[in-house]
């Protein structure tokens, strides 16, 4: 069996600011090539001070389109993250899902907020 | 709200206009003045003894490393900053960043993103504007979703946090839900600008309205509550086994 790979956060994106989608990106990059191969990666987040929801999306978010749930679940982990952060990534990973399931109840699902409010005719 | 200014007067350059500014009340002068804007028309830049403005400034789409240092040096390390709980100080940074992420993401602009920033001692307010020269959310909404909104009804679906304009591989759509959620918890007012819509969110309750015209872009301005002392810190952990 593979040994876990552990990923430092701090050290893909080089700042203790992950805010950016494009560092996002450089972090789902890594996951990518190592998930395709079947290995288990630990994702730290040891020093990091600031997280967005835009950085999490392109990160971690976006592999709901490549992995199943099942899958992510038994390959990637996260550690060293404080417990608001891990709400976020909580939120991030539901919508994630919503966003990946099926997009047209996605968007049925945003047309019903809208109610009558569209001004479509 | 000179990030608005800011970013009008730059349009306007760009069209081979020539901004000059004349008449400015003398209050608002030395205001403009002491936080950089009125150095890009021609003035002297006046030190900001009090330390309460926050510089204007204007930003590539690609200059988020930039954004982050001007974020850390001029709001998040400055000794006049009101001494704010590491929870709101947390909880602000990420806002900060949500909004221009918000800019980046969305307004397609290749004209920049333009900040500026004020604290307010005695009111203990500290607002903090972000404004671009993009496509607006009422077009962004268009392009991506088919639904032709009306420009202040298309801010207030943005705001929802399952919908999202993004398409393709990377989903999105909870940036200004969490600022609102924020606000909402901090008692601070949160407002959209974007076209002709006009968006407040600010106790609790919602305000939409229309203008005349149209801002070519959007603006997102914050207003936090620098007094605020909750402690932001959760009533029921997460566990990091029960994320995915």
């Amino acid at each position: 069996m593979s040994k876990t790979l552990e990923f430092s956060i701090f050290e893909i994106v080089g700042s203790a600011l992950c805010v950016a989608s494009s560092d996002g990106q450089k972090v789902h990059n890594r996951l990518i090539a190592a998930l395709n191969e079947g290995r288990s990666v630990t994702l730290s987040f040891h020093n990091i001070t600031t997280l967005t929801s835009a950085f999490l999306n392109a990160a971690i978010g976006q592999l709901y389109g490549t992995f199943s749930e099942e899958q992510i679940r038994a390959l990637l982990k996260v550690q060293d993250m404080q417990a608001d952060d891990l709400a976020l990534l909580k939120r991030v990973v539901e919508t994630a899902k919503l966003y990946f399931k099926d997009p047209q109840k996605f968007d049925q699902a945003v047309r019903e907020t809208l109610g009558g409010d569209s001004d479509e005719s | 709200m000179c990030a608005a200014l800011g970013s009008l007067l730059y349009r306007l350059g760009e069209t081979a206009n020539v901004v000059k500014l004349h008449n400015i009340r003398p209050a608002i002068e030395q205001i403009l003045s002491k936080n950089g804007f009125l150095s890009h028309y021609g003035r002297t830049l006046i030190p900001d003894h009090w330390g309460t403005t926050i510089p204007y400034h204007r930003f590539d789409v690609k200059d988020d490393r930039y954004f982050a240092d001007y974020i850390e040096t001029e709001l998040m390390h400055r000794s006049e900053m009101p001494a704010m709980s590491p929870g709101l100080l947390k909880k602000f940074r990420e806002s900060v960043f949500e909004i221009f992420s918000n800019a980046v993401l969305h307004s397609r602009t290749t004209k920049g993103i333009f900040s500026c920033g004020q604290f307010f001692p005695k009111r203990h307010r500290l607002d903090f504007s972000v404004a671009d020269l993009g496509i607006g959310i009422r077009q962004n909404v268009q392009d991506n979703t088919g639904l032709n909104l009306a420009p202040e009804k298309a801010i207030a679906w943005a705001t929802e946090g399952r919908n999202t304009t993004k398409r393709g591989q990377i989903p999105g759509g909870l940036g200004l839900k969490l600022l609102g959620e924020f606000i909402d918890l901090n008692g601070g007012r949160l407002q959209i600008v974007s076209d002709a819509g006009y968006w407040r969110r600010e106790g609790g309750k919602t305000v939409i309205a229309r203008f005349s015209e149209p801002f070519p872009g959007t603006v997102v301005s914050v207003e936090i509550n620098t007094a605020d002392t909750q402690s932001y810190i959760l009533a029921s952990e997460l566990s990091a086994a029960d994320i995915f």
